[in-house]
């Protein structure tokens, strides 16, 4: 046994040093995780902080202002500036080249308002548009404002109470905490650092098990007395320390991507400290370990590293799929997430980002899961490992 | 000292893909009579032979005769279907580990370690068999003085020649200094050179002053083992047909050409494979 284990530790040590000669591979990968954070984060804080400008933007944009001296009168009341729309508003709103919706006045407005008629408005946008369709519905109640003082006004010259047209008023009260609403936004961090880890364990798990295999080298491995348990437990253990740098090392980094963030909103709401930073990392592990057991089993079948690269592909697309499940699934956190390795780092790691607390449960089955998967690849490598030698 | 007695192996073929044959070696039905005719190649059918100590013996046959399958049963990585193997009176089924132990092999494939120089390569091997740094490094050391490696210890193995390579892998093999050796044509893609430096590392290893190590050495060129081998056993479709030294083979046959003298063994084989089996 004591044997054994020092033949585990003289692979682990040799894979160690075998991967982090692959300067390049390395290099690549260190550099994607490390970077991930602040790029991700720097993504996010741009498309906040241009929705935030253009809610702020006071301006609207109407077609046939000259027919509407009254409406314009309401609109710059409420310190809005008030533009004629381009003649080509419609082409270029379908472009994406202009980004606001465009109020379409009709020539007779003044008149129908005068008769008491009532003038169709058409607020035009494009909701393919993304950043026009999102100022329509501010506009909607700009609009809304001017027909609400019409209103008003011609009850009130008749003497009757401005309550009998809102018998009643509705007030909005969110429930959602400043971290949970960030998380709509930065829902996407945890899935960025899994496949950091993911890609992390990738190579070293293909170079250990397929690699090996086709250089050659396998057989002659396996005619030095140690035992198969012990080879590959060292193998398994070599993958997992890189899995684990690459883990830590992408957790790591949103703590310095915080500060790239420009908007102070999101500044605000991304509560991302050391704390969380651990937490990810403590729920990160057990996966990272999974993961590289899982791609030596299903490498190890492999003869050469382009074919283990192919048959990989699918616990890669396992690991990319499993965590949309939360995205599509509209019912919600179903017990079974947690079971679901990927699914369930996911969604406690969304936890941790919405501030709520981890309960031993919920951080147990995972890990259990994990245990699980790390045992059956670890005994199935061991298994095939003499077939693999000498095929 | 290596004993191989009444060794068998055969393999079944893929079921699809019928066009397919493992090399040279002869298929037919596993057992006449069972209608489930599972298509079998039998690799090895009956090699024997015995390998002293102090002595170079050369396992000799032609490409599919069985030698790469006997060494690797040798080695423990597949298990026999009959048969048994003493390794210094050891028996590999029941003890494979102990016998690794005291076997060096450079088998057929003896890919390195790109990543890692000469140096790395052997100590790894030498650590995994459970040697401390300080030893393995000594051993290496003394294996690069024997296969004249020094100069190339500390370059990494990815732009190795085939020589390099070999040199490289046969001390990997040795770092352990096994009583026994095992070498799977070790001179395929050598030059003259890298040969003659290889015959006579082997010449040294079988002296008792290189530890009288009992080497058994398999290939298909008959001038190796004219020039190196004390007994030779000669291997034809998985099978022992002949033993002796070159000169006993010599004789046996009438030739004086030892090729000759083997196309006559093997041919002989042939024509007992043809018949059926007992």
């Amino acid at each position: 046994m004591k044997r054994s284990l020092a033949a585990a530790l003289v692979v682990l040590r040799k894979e160690l040093r075998d991967a982090l000669r692959d300067r390049r591979t390395l290099a690549i990968v260190l550099v994607s995780s490390v970077l991930m954070g602040p790029l991700v984060l720097l993504a996010i804080s741009g498309l906040v902080a241009s929705l935030e400008s253009r809610a702020d933007r006071r301006e609207v944009y109407v077609s046939g202002l000259a027919h509407a001296p009254t409406l314009r009168n309401y609109l710059e009341r409420q310190t809005y500036s008030v533009h004629e729309a381009p003649p080509d508003f419609e082409a270029r709103l379908r472009r994406s080249s202009f980004d606001d919706p465009v109020v379409v006045v009709p020539e007779d407005f003044e008149a129908a308002l005068v008769r008491g008629d009532v003038p169709v408005v058409e607020i035009v946008s494009d909701s393919a548009n993304q950043r026009a369709e999102a100022s329509t519905s501010r506009i909607e109640r700009l609009l809304g404002g001017f027909s609400r003082e019409r209103a008003l006004l011609s009850l009130a010259l008749r003497g009757v109470s401005a309550q009998v047209l809102e018998p009643m008023q509705v007030d909005d009260r969110d429930l959602a905490s400043t971290q949970t609403r960030a998380t709509r936004i930065t829902g996407m961090l945890p899935y960025f650092v899994m496949l950091a880890v993911l890609y992390g364990a990738l190579h070293a798990a293909l170079d250990t098990t397929a690699g090996e295999r086709e250089r050659g080298s396998l057989e002659p491995l396996l005619m030095n007395p140690a035992e198969r348990w012990a080879l590959v437990a060292g193998k398994w253990g070599a993958v997992a320390c890189v899995s684990m740098l690459i883990a830590v090392l992408s957790c790591l980094s949103f703590l310095p991507g915080q500060w790239v963030l420009r908007s102070d909103t999101l500044q605000a709401m991304f509560q991302y400290g050391p704390r969380e930073a651990a937490l990810f990392i403590v729920l990160l592990l057990p996966l990272a370990f999974a993961l590289s057991a899982v791609l030596m089993a299903v490498a190890i079948r492999s003869r050469t590293f382009k074919e283990a690269q192919a048959s990989s592909t699918i616990v890669v697309l396992a690991v990319s799929l499993l965590p949309l499940v939360s995205v599509f699934d509209l019912g919600g956190e179903a017990p079974w997430h947690l079971w679901a390795p990927a699914l369930a780092q996911n969604t406690l790691m969304t936890r941790v980002l919405k501030g709520e607390a981890l309960g031993w449960s919920q951080v147990a089955i995972p890990l259990l899961v994990c245990a699980v998967l790390t045992a059956l690849g670890v005994w199935y490598v061991s298994r095939q490992l003499h077939q693999a030698a000498v095929k | 000292m290596i004993e191989v007695r009444a060794l068998a192996k055969s393999f079944a073929l893929p079921r699809k893909g019928g066009g397919w044959r493992w090399r040279g070696a002869r298929t037919r039905a596993d057992a006449p009579g069972s209608g489930n005719a599972e298509r079998r190649v039998h690799a090895v059918v009956d090699v024997h032979f015995d390998a002293p100590d102090g002595r170079i013996t050369g396992l000799l046959g032609p490409n599919g005769a069985g030698k790469t399958t006997t060494l690797r049963m040798l080695a423990a990585l597949i298990s026999p279907d009959a048969g048994s193997m003493r390794v210094d009176g050891i028996d590999v089924a029941a003890r494979p580990r102990e016998v690794l132990a005291r076997l060096g092999v450079l088998s057929d494939a003896r890919g390195l370690y790109p990543r890692l120089t000469a140096r790395e390569n052997i100590v790894y091997y030498g650590a995994l068999h459970g040697l401390s740094r300080d030893a393995a490094e000594a051993r290496t050391a003394e294996l690069a003085r024997m296969l004249d490696l020094t100069q190339l210890l500390d370059r990494r193995t990815a732009g190795f020649s085939q020589g390099e390579r070999m040199k490289t892998a046969l001390a990997r093999a040795l770092v352990h200094d096994p009583p026994n050796i095992v070498l799977d044509e070790p001179t395929n893609g050598l030059d003259v050179l890298a040969t003659r430096a290889l015959r006579e590392s082997l010449r040294w290893l079988r002296t008792p002053a290189g530890g009288s190590k009992c080497i058994v050495f398999s290939t298909h060129i008959m001038q190796e083992v004219e020039r190196l081998c004390d007994g030779v056993v000669v291997v034809a479709h998985g099978r022992t047909v002949a033993t002796g030294t070159v000169d006993e083979l010599l004789a046996r046959t009438g030739q004086r050409d030892f090729e000759e003298a083997f196309v006559e063994l093997a041919f002989a084989a042939e024509r007992a494979a043809s018949e059926p089996l007992p």
